[in-house]
């Protein structure tokens, strides 16, 4: 049986100066062949007049060959390109389909550049990242995962374990060999040191992630505190409503900021109270409660002059005086000090907020990461903080060997996960089209 | 002669476990050795288990097996290896005398009543139309058989080393047998030369023993097999340790350009874990000592084993080398030590149940396969001698998983992966070393041996029995409590410095490492060693059994992802042309069997997984 060579366009849908066709697979070359015309000739871009099966010039473009393993895919690759419009697009895919190819699934390119061994996993998962990039830092953080550094730290650690298997292994099987103290003491030494590297990766993957998935803040409190002030601020532009009638905002209104390189979408809710009979203002509440399950963090903003102790809303909010110009007298409580019409204290809300979040200002840009490699560092983390709690008594090697053991396969999980095919298909699945 | 269903050819360790599994299966079974005196022979150390190794005594032991009886029977000198250590590796480590294992192995076999023992030897086996007929001897002539299992160890070809000069044989005194040998490197199989290695034996008289260290074994003495008894124990005596010296590995060095390893002579490999003397003094060069460990070889002999210094050295090198020995000033030398080179069949071309691939009927076990070890042919041999017989009876074929036995991991390396060196047991070749254990290969084996018939009435009874007891002493410890502050919590704290803040069951202390079931203050009295040992290891181990039985199950998926045998690699597109061929040539059964072999990535492995999918979704 062979393998299908697959088809689809590389570029956005819709018009456009240029759109690119990919194809890929063992009958690329021949249905290039047949429609650019001769294109043995690898890596050479060349104009071509583009031909459907009756001869009959469609468009005018380029067209260029990546001879396999060298190409994206590692097979034989070709590529269209084409005025951007449609139906030419349409019209040069269906003439591939009917010489033998067929569409390609989403992430379908870059799932065969895994699967021959162009890119691990991880690599893979920063294409769809690149993509969908929405900041500046996430592009040069989707970079830095596709280029491999992410990945090479992660074997680098992986490595490292497996020496250290190596040193408990050997005094397993081979005790007459008499293994010193200092053994014992070095590999506690170097599983600290694993432990603190991988902590430093979660830390940058925490970020990373993040910066992929955006941050969501929601503004939370009682009518009138000033949360749609507090949005507009942040904005730096009216969005919201603002007026001194208690229960101006009743749907959701968000603001999409960058900050540090994070995407944070701040959102402006209905102001919470007691007692309203208005269905449309008790809808608003209710979505306000909604936004807060769906959020990273919350800020509970109350009125600095106006404050005389409450009971929170939420427990893990941030507390927000707003207001201070107004404010006569001794600050009413501990929390943060901010004036949204101002824009007094309203930086220093902004580093508290990062902190919160788990952001830490000053780092490097850390590759672009998801939750899926959060969770196998924590655990690899977490394996090997039980190995060095084992270590303590001698007794207990043959458990040391289990936890680096299992450490070296949830970082192994990471770049190149033991085949399991659902998880390669939720990842490949992320690709909208092609690619 | 009558003709028989099953005829093992070789009286070593593998030889008469197949033969005492086949006989004790009910099939008729002839065991053809050419002394009937040697059957059961220790070669070269006699001594029994070690790490990972007495795993596989006591599997062997749990289907029923000799191996374990014989030991307990003749050992002099027990050790448990690694005691400090977890029970998963800990490893019984027994020194025994050579003649009264030996004897005790014959004697066990005449016990059997459809063996039959034959001393001759084979020169031919007969084979039409790809399966085997009969075998051919010397003396009797023809004999036909259903089966034949060849456990002929280094027959092939061997030559023996000492110094430069070199002469054609398998062991010190027995002839090789080539006629056999030829005709089978007719035969598609291939074939690799390892090369393995022995000391010089020593005068036990003309040792100055009150300046080496002693090393008595462990008392009480530990038990090899589960239906083993302490009164048949021989009386114990003490091994003793030396080291080598600066002046040793001079003299070492000085003769290397007449060692056949050093000059180039010796082509095949030797074990990586168990290097001549000339090797360590080579490749730890910064090393001025290494450790001798001196045992006996038997009670009514004076020859001793300087376990350590295996060497080829040419004889008045090797006299030299051991009178630089503290100790050895005087020593005398008993039988030079040799390198032996041997050829061994691939044990890829054989299947799990180690039939020949390219003839049916015949089967391979123990050395002939590039295993070392006593213990590694006994397995070898006793689940040749279980599959023949199961093939005369038309029963399914059996081999342990590898998350069953050390059994089924040795099977699977072998048939797997092959080997580039004399294949030795290891408890880390074990995947789930924490779940095979010495306490409970009975646990794991034993239900399966009785059915297949391999399990007599005492061993079954006692099996049932400590079953039984291990059961009721863990819902037992369930129910006993310490409370914080109580009397029994203050002992405990004083014995292992562990507290009891809250109330506790004994089950829930026994959990923590630093707590044995003997620290408990009510205990039952007449549990053996070895149901405490079994009771602890399940408590202690739990949490990690549980993470360890998720992955088999995982794998177990990968394992009935059968890859089909008329798979053609040709047509996976995207896996590397070095992949194809080593798939190509492996010919892996399952999915599973395919990710270990080397070389084999994941992504190889997903290929594979989507290819096997779409053919079957082809197929309807």
């Amino acid at each position: 049986m062979d393998f299908e060579t697959i088809v689809a366009p590389a570029t956005a849908p819709g018009r456009s100066g240029v759109a690119v066709i990919r194809i890929s697979g063992p009958l690329a070359l021949q249905i290039g062949g047949n429609i650019c015309g001769e294109v043995s000739q690898p890596m050479l871009l060349r104009p071509c007049s583009i031909k459907n099966s009756d001869k009959k010039t469609v468009d005018r473009g380029l067209v260029v060959f990546f001879k396999g393993p060298a190409s994206y895919t590692g097979e034989d690759v070709i590529e269209i390109h084409c005025h951007g419009n449609p139906v030419i697009v349409d019209l040069i895919i269906k003439e591939a389909l009917l010489q033998g190819a067929r569409v390609a699934e989403p992430g379908e390119f870059t799932k065969r550049s895994f699967l021959n061994d162009k890119i691990d996993l991880a690599q893979a998962e920063s294409v769809a990242d690149l993509i969908a990039a929405q900041t500046d830092s996430a592009v040069l953080g989707a970079n830095i995962s596709l280029s491999g550094e992410f990945s090479n730290k992660i074997n680098v650690c992986i490595a490292t374990l497996v020496n250290l298997r190596v040193v408990v292994e050997a005094a397993i099987d081979f005790p007459d060999e008499e293994t010193p103290d200092e053994d014992v003491r070095s590999l506690v030494e170097s599983a600290n040191d694993q432990i603190q590297f991988i902590s430093g990766l979660i830390r940058g993957s925490e970020h990373g992630a993040l910066m992929r998935e955006g941050l969501g803040v929601v503004i939370l409190g009682a009518p009138n505190v000033g949360k749609s002030t507090l949005l507009n601020c942040f904005a730096k532009e009216n969005l919201a409503i603002v007026s001194d009638t208690p229960g101006t905002t009743r749907d959701l209104i968000s603001a999409n900021i960058n900050l540090g390189g994070v995407p944070v979408e701040f959102v402006d809710t209905a102001g919470l109270r007691s007692g309203s009979q208005d269905s449309i203002e008790i809808e608003g509440m209710n979505r306000a409660k909604k936004a807060v399950e769906n959020s990273n963090l919350v800020l509970e903003v109350v009125d600095a002059k106006d404050f005389h102790g409450f009971e929170r809303l939420n427990e893990n909010s941030l507390l927000v005086f707003n207001k201070v110009d107004l404010l006569e007298g001794a600050v009413p409580g501990e929390g943060l000090f901010v004036s949204a019409s101002t824009g007094e204290g309203i930086l220093e809300l902004i580093d508290e907020i990062m902190k919160t979040a788990g952001l830490h200002p000053g780092i490097e840009i850390p590759a672009l990461s998801r939750r899926r490699h959060i969770l196998c560092l924590e655990k690899a983390k977490e394996s090997l903080e039980e190995s060095v709690s084992l270590l303590k008594d001698k007794s207990s090697l043959e458990l040391v060997a289990e936890c680096l053991l299992s450490a070296q396969i949830n970082l192994g999980e990471i770049t190149s996960p033991v085949s399991s095919d659902d998880l390669l298909g939720e990842i490949f699945s992320e690709f909208c089209i092609g690619k | 002669m009558d003709s028989f269903d099953l005829i093992v050819i070789g009286g070593g360790h593998a030889g008469v476990e197949a033969a005492s599994a086949g006989a004790r299966m009910g099939v008729k079974t002839l065991l053809i050795s050419h002394k009937k005196d040697t059957i059961g022979q220790m070669s070269c150390n006699p001594a029994i288990g070690g790490i990972g190794k007495s795993h596989l005594a006591k599997e062997v032991d749990a289907l029923g097996g000799l191996m374990a009886k014989a030991t307990d029977l003749s050992a002099i000198h027990y050790r448990v290896l690694n005691a400090t250590k977890g029970q998963a590796v800990r490893a019984t480590r027994a020194q025994t005398d050579r003649q009264l294992y030996r004897e005790a192995i014959q004697d066990l076999l005449k016990a059997e009543e459809n063996l039959t023992i034959l001393e001759d030897s084979v020169e031919d086996i007969v084979v039409e139309s790809g399966t085997i007929k009969a075998v051919i001897t010397s003396n009797t002539g023809e004999v036909k058989a259903k089966k034949v299992v060849l456990t002929t160890g280094t027959f092939l070809g061997g030559i023996m080393h000492t110094g430069l000069e070199q002469k054609p044989g398998g062991r010190i005194g027995d002839p090789p047998s080539n006629i056999l040998a030829q005709k089978l490197r007719a035969m598609p199989f291939r074939v690799g030369r390892l090369k393995t290695g022995t000391p010089p034996r020593l005068d036990g008289e003309t040792i100055d023993w009150s300046k080496l260290s002693e090393q008595p074994g462990d008392t009480p003495t530990p038990l090899m097999s589960y239906t083993g008894n302490k009164e048949d124990h021989q009386k114990q005596i003490n091994c003793h340790i030396t080291r080598t010296n600066t002046e040793t590995h001079k003299i070492i060095r000085d003769s290397l350009d007449k060692s056949p390893l050093y000059s180039g002579v010796i082509e095949g490999v030797g074990p990586r874990y168990c290097p001549s003397i000339e090797d360590k003094v080579v490749r730890y060069a910064e090393r001025s000592s290494h450790q001798i460990f001196v045992e006996p070889e038997g009670l009514n002999t004076n020859e001793i084993y300087p376990n350590g210094i295996s060497t080829s050295l040419p004889p008045e090198a090797q006299l030299k080398m051991i009178r630089s020995i503290t100790g050895f000033e005087e020593t005398n030398i008993t039988k030079q030590g040799y390198a032996i080179e041997y050829d061994f069949f691939d044990p890829r071309d054989l299947r799990h149940s180690l039939e020949t691939k390219h003839i049916q009927g015949l089967y391979f076990a123990g050395q002939i396969n590039g295993t070392t070890g006593y213990e590694e042919a006994a397995a070898q041999g006793l689940m040749a001698g279980i599959n023949a017989a199961l093939k005369i009876q038309n029963k399914k074929e059996w081999t342990p998983g590898r998350h069953e036995a050390y059994v089924g991991v040795l099977i699977d390396d072998l048939v797997t992966l092959g080997t580039k060196e004399p294949y030795r047991m290891f408890t880390s070749r074990a995947e789930y070393r924490l779940i095979l254990r010495e306490d409970n290969a009975d646990m794991r084996l034993t239900k399966k041996g009785r059915e297949l018939g391999l399990v007599d009435d005492k061993l079954w009874h006692k099996h049932l029995d400590k079953e039984k007891q291990s059961k009721d002493e863990l819902r037992a410890l369930k129910t006993r409590k310490i409370k914080p502050e109580s009397k029994e919590a203050k002992t405990l704290e004083l014995d292992t410095g562990e507290t009891v803040a809250a109330t506790k069951t004994h089950h829930e202390l026994l959990k923590r490492p630093a707590i044995k079931y003997h620290n408990l203050p009510e205990h039952n009295e007449t549990l053996t060693k070895n149901i405490i040992d079994e009771i602890e290891a399940e408590i202690k181990y739990a949490g990690y059994v549980e993470r360890q039985k998720t992955e088999i199950t995982r794998l177990q998926k990968n394992e009935n992802t059968k890859i089909p045998k008329t798979l053609d690699y040709e047509n996976v597109i995207g896996l590397s042309n070095e992949v194809r061929q080593k798939l190509m040539s492996a010919k892996p059964e399952s999915l599973a069997r395919a990710s270990r072999l080397p070389g084999i990535t994941p992504a190889a492995i997903s290929l594979l997984m989507v290819h096997i999918k779409k053919e079957r979704k082809l197929a309807g």
